[in-house]
């Protein structure tokens, strides 16, 4: 079994970039304004630079600029536009609600911040999303959702082709929003992701915020190569998923990234060792259960150090 | 028929700059504090010349409603600041141990504003639900009881208010229309922050779904309800009339969030529409929310025209001023 250290997606930005940001952008709602290439791949350095410090082995380029976390997708497809403030599922957290008001197409690239990360680092994974976007956004421009979403699942899907040709190894899909999934709705999603995961790359599903109990066993055949689970949200039954089904690789979210509260390490080896000992993994990721943009910066360090100490006790 | 304030004011731009030398350590403590006094008797005369009934000092000495008050309760630590949308931060404290007493947290302020004017006084203070629910908890087993435990916190601090002379307390609590399932527990929590407190209570709310939070809200035991109407075209006002809403209510009728002034005219069309629903007795009228992000000229506009059409309601009512 092998075991690897990553991280899930965002990372609090540095602070001169965080000011930085402030200065350009001021505080309003209409963010996004061009940021210069060099200090924007600057701040990114920084940030992948920690978690190799912390001992992190697979990275993320930390979303600097996704503003409003995986609804940023939206921002940089056309056909959207970016409305008032709404809740983040349950934190303390907003964003600017995409609200479709026409055909929505991919015109650019959309991670052209990873772009810029994978410049600098090539262990690095890209981070999309196609349903949570679909869904944490208002549509007012296609009758059926289907088609929404499948227009969005396009834009997301030549991303990647662009991605797979660019030489870019992992690709992660974070889907929180997929938790909440209708059964009946499973089976187009079985499409929409089996047309995403067609690719040579990995392709991780990250979830998050709660338990994956309700879209077992129909996600298996979503194609992806590694399930994530939250198991800090959902332990209980995230532990019975593990318990019933088989699957290969996993990434278990076991540290909380949203919380200050520092794990024991004998208690995180205890969960790693119970959860792995349930099922039969040939690869294990181990990561906390959200981004880690929740915390300060400096807790978010310890909780990625914690991650590196956790990965040395069980290997 | 009163006027008040929610609470913040904007800041005098020197005092922003005396800020940072302070922080800098360019400036002391006894001078900062002259500075912040000073200030103080500014905005008193900024409301006194507006006319407005109930005042507050405008929180010169705060920053925000959430870190304030953690520095100033056992139990609390500040690691560092995090995102709540764009790019706007928040220090966002961790409860790391027993939440105590140890600090005045608004006493001192109401001492010198009462030193200060005749003007009656509000002291609008952040709520126990909206602290936890801003905070990280690493010590209590459950939000829940984090909530509880700060409440009888605030709770000593209320008792205290009243005994050195506090008539009005405000309790702010904008995170309780953000968790509707959690209503229980706010109830509860105010219930344990007025016992025993001889004052005139009310809770300010502003942002969120009231929707949500009715009928419930209308159980908890505060004398008043703030709510913001202005922001959302006093569509609201629909669900109060819908529950035959029966305390006395905080009128938010200013929107904070706009640089435009309104009319005379709009206001009182807008404290009419209230009146349908409470009685002129009833009736505070206030802006939606704090006036610290608008430009301090553009506050105090905001201000007069809202007393002055309070004056011509009470005028075409025969209500004395």
């Amino acid at each position: 079994m092998e075991v690897i250290a990553t991280v899930v997606g965002n990372y609090p930005r540095p602070e001169w970039f965080r000011e930085y940001l402030r200065k350009v952008e001021g505080l309003q709602k209409d963010l996004d304004v061009e940021i210069e290439r060099d200090v924007l791949k600057k701040a990114i350095a920084e940030v992948i630079d920690e978690q190799k410090r912390a001992g992190i082995e697979l990275f993320t380029d930390g979303q600097l600029i996704w503003h409003d976390f995986l609804l940023t997708i939206a921002s940089r497809l056309e056909g959207f536009e970016m409305n008032g403030l709404v809740r983040y599922f349950d934190n303390n957290l907003y964003y600017r609600i995409p609200i479709a008001k026409g055909r929505v197409k991919r015109t650019k690239k959309i991670l052209y911040d990873f772009e810029i990360a994978f410049e600098i680092e090539k262990n690095i994974k890209a981070v999309l999303s196609c349903y949570t976007v679909a869904k944490l956004s208002r549509n007012e421009f296609y009758s059926k959702f289907e088609d929404f979403l499948w227009d969005i699942c396009k834009a997301v899907k030549e991303e990647i082709e662009e991605l797979e040709r660019s030489g870019v190894k992992y690709v992660q899909i974070d889907e929180p929003a997929l938790l909440y999934a209708e059964k009946k709705e499973l089976e187009v999603l079985r499409d929409v992701y089996r047309e995403l995961t067609n690719t040579k790359m990995e392709t991780i599903l990250m979830t998050y915020f709660d338990s994956a109990e309700r879209i077992f066993p129909e996600v298996l055949d979503f194609g992806f190569d590694v399930i994530g689970l939250d198991f800090v949200e959902g332990y209980e039954e995230n532990m019975n998923i593990v318990k019933e089904y088989d699957f290969d690789a996993i990434n278990l979210g076991l540290i909380d990234g949203r919380n200050t509260k520092m794990e024991s390490l004998e208690d995180l080896k205890g969960k790693f060792e119970e959860i792995t000992s349930k099922g039969n993994f040939k690869k294990v990721y181990i990561s906390p259960n959200t981004g880690l943009e929740f915390l300060p910066s400096i807790k978010a360090f310890e909780k990625m150090q914690l991650i590196a100490k956790l990965k040395e006790v069980v290997e | 028929m009163k006027t008040t304030v929610v609470g913040s004011y904007p800041k005098p731009k020197w005092l922003l700059r005396m800020i940072k030398l302070h922080k800098d350590g360019k400036v002391d403590d006894k001078v900062m504090d002259e500075a912040y006094k000073d200030a103080v008797k500014a905005v008193v005369k900024d409301h006194e010349i507006a006319g407005v009934d109930i005042i507050w000092d405008g929180e010169m000495r705060r920053e925000e409603m959430t870190s304030y008050f953690a520095e100033r309760i056992d139990g609390f630590v500040i690691y560092g600041e995090v995102r709540v949308w764009g790019n706007a931060y928040y220090p966002k404290p961790s409860i790391v141990g027993e939440l105590r007493y140890r600090d005045e947290l608004a006493i001192n302020d109401f001492l010198y504003l009462r030193s200060i004017t005749d003007k009656e006084i509000k002291v609008p203070i952040t709520g126990a639900y909206t602290i936890v629910d801003w905070s990280f908890n690493e010590y209590y087993p459950s939000k829940e009881e984090a909530v509880y435990a700060l409440a009888e916190v605030l709770n000593k601090e209320f008792r205290e208010l009243v005994k050195v002379g506090a008539k009005y307390i405000q309790i702010d609590e904008p995170a309780i229309p953000t968790h509707p399932e959690e209503i229980e527990i706010a109830k509860n929590a105010v219930e344990i922050m007025v016992k025993g407190v001889n004052a005139y209570i009310g809770m300010h709310m502003c942002y969120g779904n009231y929707r949500a939070i009715f009928p419930e809200i209308l159980d908890f035991k505060v004398d008043q309800i703030d709510f913001e109407f202005a922001n959302r075209n006093f569509e609201d006002l629909a669900i109060l009339k819908e529950y035959d809403y029966d305390k006395d209510l905080g009128f938010g009728c200013i929107d904070v969030h706009s640089r435009r002034v309104e009319t005379v005219e709009e206001v009182k069309k807008a404290i009419y529409m209230a009146l349908e629903i409470v009685e002129p007795d009833q009736l505070y009228v206030d802006p939606d929310c704090g006036l610290k992000l608008l430009p301090r000229d553009i506050a105090f506009e905001k201000l007069k025209v809202m007393v002055q059409a309070t004056n011509e309601v009470r005028k075409e009512l025969g209500i004395a001023e």
